[in-house]
């Protein structure tokens, strides 16, 4: 069964790309094989990470520990369950400073761990740095998270859905601070969510993927303004919105997600597709990556869509000029 | 014990309490006063401790008339769950009265709820959680026909069928067992077996937070077209703003187990006047990139804390971005006002943080 | 903190207490009649009463409850007419035997089930998994009397590495000067390299008879635990720092593992410290269980009911100490609000 299957795209130096998608659609074993932390029996089959002017899949594995933390970090999804519930946070810290910098002394390596916690802003954090995961609010722990990832100033981060546990206000705190302290390190970051007001809030360019594919990479505005997968465009509907409440129920997705493991010949999309349900060339071939815009693709009709979009555009980028 | 008693006197005018208007007569449910408080240990190291009582639920007074959907929003911790139980009699309240079609609910006895508890259903959050996995769904579905001795096998197993084809499940997939089926196909169920006694109130708990967007559209509109054709009350609880803006018919704002502010969803969402909702408000992120919602958050500083009520004033003062260092704030609760009509606020300063 | 303790203190002595009502109860509704073992098949109605008199069996059961337990308390813990001395005097003498022989299980059978444990979910390794997991099986099955047989006629009549059935020390070895009861660590405090390296040998054998079921449920346990930890969230997100396998292995999977054999690991401990009949049987040590056994046969009841409540006493003394120990290594038990106001 593959979680993922031939997923290709690049990430400036500082940029932030949104990965969206739903719940079995492969970005978080996406997260894992970009670090080469698949846990076994599951395994990354194929292709290439290029970091910089590296091939991470052919480093060794000595080589990719030093890789990952120092080069890339991850910012995992549940901050209850994502710190070493019997260490100290500053030890984990700590340690994660130390494994990639170990000539640091203890002391100098719990000094630089305060000003990390201080970075995201954790109040007291020179007493908060002996608390334990379990003395934090989720809020905290996620902060915390965040600091260790950070611990390397890596140039890429990946985060994994950050903010899904977490209430409103501290979501907006926690964004705050991973913004923040992304633009004062020119760090890049991989945001992965199923919240699609985040990507539009946070996000440089948005990948949307399904059933392991980039299916539609845009910027967040032709994306939201004018989506050209039909898939893309289904999600987008269905997000409850109070003004369209007397125009009916909300716009669904017919059926559900195929399963990895038996996938349709042609589009991965097509059977539930509004657009390309029962047409041939959807139902036997698999789109092709298609450039539209300053994105890309992955539909039998993009390049009609992306025509027929082209007057809303205008009229969105002349709303925005105003 | 927290000993502030912050609400205005309880008894001499009535119509200062919502849910006690004059046409209260349309409500299926009335909350008057109700108060819940847990015992926590609080320690101050490994060998002392206090015990501390917090009110989960402090003096929370509402109405819900029949077939609107009234929704209870906050942060985690701010007693939503904990009120919706109380209602239900999962949890045994201290004090008020929860007055369901004319019946006070606290008063009854085990067996006199019994028949109330039939028209007052629940749907949990959790669609992995809630349903047991060795049961299959049409046993669950039917569970609460046996538990309450209505009908004889075949009329039970029909009803089963008429409610499971009313949530979209065909009746051969009666007899799998929950594992075959996807998260909202659970959620289906749930609803499924909380309709099965054909209540006229549900509570619904979160129904759609673990859910995915799509399916979560698909869970809304279900329950949208379920209310027309059943005339079923709803009691939502949410945390999704957008969702709640979507669904809910009036709405209120709990934050630490009291109401901040209370109104329908228009004046809710297009005229809030506590700071704590503008602020909540102001948290969502829009899906919508030329919004540059950014700029506009209004940023709460710190975290809910439950201890902060017993520290007098307003709950909310802590966190407030206008009256943090004001002394009338400090000072008292602020009691829960009707400004407009239907438009209850529990501020000193209601209206000056406006939203961006 | 305090009320936990306060409770946890009430519910250990109602545990005591009930164990000591029970045992009291128990010896005295079964048949039998120690008297008449005491005083032989042909004494008279005479000599019986005066028995009975000595030992105060002739009083009301409440009263003699009360004797009974007031006496354990000032430490009268009765005579033993089968060892002719008092019973404190006669556990003083064995218990020392037990407890260097159920200490030195213990450290072997915990020592090799965490190395094996380790070993056996590394990185999953399935050679070392395997052998660990039939190790197990077989453990558990295992007889201990049979395993201490076959121990002996392979080490010691076979290959002759270890002494015999002899006890604790050779029989021409002086023992050294009593300090603690345990030999070994008194031969160190005398000096004395050639009893202790003999007291070691004469351990080895009757301590891997003893352990090896302990070890087999150990080792389980912890295999599974720590294959469970290494499941946790916060597994990969200590990888995803860089730190490499054995170090995540060892520094965050294996003390969220091993808190929860604690428990196990103290009531194992627990019943090894009341002794083993049938090991201390075969290799003639002289130790605690072989006087229980005797004592229950010859019904000498003083014996008896010391025991069950000395291993009364004993356990409610070590889950209260493994939850101590939870308070001082758990920090989720240690400090557990969070609110700093």
């Amino acid at each position: 069964m593959r979680a993922v299957r031939g997923v290709s795209f690049e990430v400036r130096r500082g940029e932030k790309v949104g990965i969206v998608g739903e719940s079995g659609s492969g970005k978080s074993a996406l997260a894992l094989s970009i670090l080469r932390l698949i846990a076994p029996p599951g395994e990354v089959v194929g292709g290439q990470v290029w970091l910089n002017d590296r091939d991470l899949m052919r480093l060794r594995e000595r080589e990719m520990a030093h890789v990952r933390g120092s080069e890339i970090a991850l910012i995992f999804q549940d901050p209850m369950t994502a710190l070493d519930p019997v260490m100290t946070i500053g030890a984990q810290i700590v340690e994660s400073i130390r494994k990639h910098r170990p000539d640091v002394s203890r002391k100098e390596a719990r000094d630089r761990a305060i000003e990390l916690l201080r970075d995201v802003e954790v109040p007291l954090a020179e007493r908060r740095i002996d608390d334990y995961p379990h003395q934090l609010s989720g809020g905290m722990r996620q902060r915390v998270v965040i600091a260790i990832a950070l611990a390397n100033d890596p140039p890429l981060l990946i985060a994994d859905e950050p903010t899904t546990a977490l209430d409103v206000t501290t979501q907006a705190q926690v964004l705050d601070v991973l913004e923040r302290a992304v633009e004062e390190r020119g760090a890049a970051v991989i945001l992965i969510t199923h919240n699609l007001g985040i990507v539009a809030d946070f996000c440089d360019s948005v990948k949307v993927m399904y059933a392991g594919r980039l299916v539609e990479q845009a910027t967040p505005t032709d994306l939201f303004r004018s989506p050209i997968h039909p898939y893309s465009e289904a999600l987008l509907r269905s997000i409850p919105d109070p003004a369209r409440l007397e125009q009916g129920p909300l716009p669904t997705i017919p059926g559900a997600p195929p399963s990895l493991a038996n996938l349709p010949a042609g589009c991965a999309f097509e059977p539930r597709c509004p657009l390309g349900r029962g047409v041939a060339i959807c139902k036997n071939t698999a789109p092709p990556v298609i450039p539209i815009g300053q994105g890309v693709a992955e539909c039998h009709f993009a390049e009609e869509r992306w025509a027929d979009n082209e007057t809303m555009r205008k009229e969105a980028a002349a709303d925005d000029r105003s | 014990m927290t000993a502030v008693d912050h609400m205005p006197s309880h008894d001499d005018d009535k119509t200062t309490q919502p849910g006690l208007r004059g046409d209260a007569g349309e409500s299926l449910l009335w909350v008057r006063d109700l108060v819940k408080s847990f015992q926590i240990r609080s320690s101050a190291g490994f060998w002392r401790h206090e015990q501390l009582a917090l009110r989960a639920v402090d003096h929370v007074s509402f109405d819900i008339k029949a077939g609107e959907t009234f929704g209870l929003v906050g942060e985690s911790g701010c007693g939503k769950s904990t009120l919706a139980r109380c209602i239900l009699r999962l949890l045994e309240s201290d004090s008020g009265d929860i007055i369901f079609d004319g019946a006070d609910l606290r008063t009854l006895s085990r067996d006199d709820m019994r028949a109330y508890r039939r028209r007052m259903q629940i749907v949990f959050q959790d669609p992995y959680a809630s349903l047991d996995p060795r049961m299959s769904i049409g046993e669950t579905v039917e569970e609460p026909l046996r538990v309450h001795g209505i009908g004889d096998q075949t009329e039970r197993e029909a009803r089963v069928d008429e409610v499971l084809s009313l949530v979209g499940i065909t009746g051969d997939q009666r007899t799998r067992k929950p594992h075959a089926f996807s998260g909202g196909q659970r959620q289906r169920i749930g609803i499924a077996r909380a309709l099965i006694l054909y209540p006229e109130l549900v509570v619904l708990d979160e129904p759609v937070s673990a859910l995915d967007v799509s399916i979560q559209a698909q869970v809304l509109n279900l329950l949208r077209d379920l209310q027309q054709r059943l005339n079923l009350t709803y009691l939502f609880i949410v945390h999704d703003l957008a969702i709640a803006e979507y669904f809910c018919d009036r709405l209120a704002v709990l934050y630490l187990g009291a109401v901040m502010e209370m109104a329908d969803r228009e004046t809710l969402f297009h005229n809030p006047l506590h700071p704590y909702t503008v602020a909540l408000l102001s948290a969502v992120p829009t899906p919508d990139p030329a919004a540059g919602r950014r700029g506009k958050r209004i940023a709460l500083s710190g975290e809910v804390n439950p201890l902060s009520t017993r520290e007098g004033g307003c709950r909310f003062r802590s966190r407030c971005p206008i009256g943090k260092d004001r002394p009338l704030c400090r000072a008292e609760e602020p009691p829960l006002t009707q400004l407009q009509p239907g438009h209850w606020v529990s501020c000193h300063y209601p209206g000056e943080l406006a939203p961006r | 903190m305090i009320s936990f303790l306060r409770m946890r203190l009430a519910g250990a002595l109602a545990t005591i207490f009930g164990a000591s009502l029970i045992s009291f109860i128990l010896l005295r509704v079964l048949p039998g009649d120690p008297v008449r073992l005491i005083a032989g098949p042909l004494a008279s109605e005479q000599a019986l009463e005066g028995v009975r008199r000595q030992l105060g069996i002739d009083l009301p059961l409440p009263v003699q409850y009360a004797r009974y337990i007031g006496g354990f308390v000032t430490g009268d813990w009765g005579f033993s007419f089968t060892a002719g001395g008092p019973v404190r005097e006669v556990f003083a003498s064995r218990i020392a035997a037990t407890a260097e022989l159920a200490l030195f299980a213990f450290v072997i059978a915990f020592t090799a089930a965490l190395i094996l444990a380790l070993l056996a979910t590394y990185r999953r390794n399935r050679i070392i998994d395997g052998f660990v997991r039939v190790i197990s099986t077989f453990g558990l099955g295992t007889p201990q009397f049979w395993l201490a047989m076959i121990l002996l006629i392979v080490f010691f009549e076979q290959l002759n590495l270890f002494p015999g059935p002899s006890g604790r020390l050779d029989a021409s070895t002086l023992a050294p000067p009593r300090v603690t009861g345990l030999l070994t660590v008194d031969s160190l405090l005398a000096g004395r390299w050639d009893a202790f390296s003999q007291a070691i040998e004469h351990l080895i054998l009757p301590a891997l008879s003893l352990g090896f079921v302990p070890f087999a449920f150990l080792v389980r346990l912890l295999r599974a635990n720590l294959l469970e930890m290494s499941r946790e969230p916060f597994i990969v997100v200590v990888r995803s720092k860089g730190i490499g396998y054995w170090a995540t292995h060892t520094r965050h999977v294996l003390p969220n593992a091993f808190l929860p054999t604690l428990t196990a690991s103290g009531l194992i401990l627990a019943e090894l410290l009341t002794g083993s009949v049938l090991v201390e049987k075969v290799f003639a040590w002289p130790g605690i269980g072989a006087l229980v056994v005797d004592s229950i046969l010859r019904q000498d009841y003083a014996v008896v009911q010391s025991f069950i409540l000395l291993t009364a006493v004993l356990y409610v003394g070590v889950s209260f100490l493994v939850d101590m120990l939870y308070g001082v290594i758990d920090p989720r038990t240690r400090n557990p609000v969070s609110q700093r106001g």
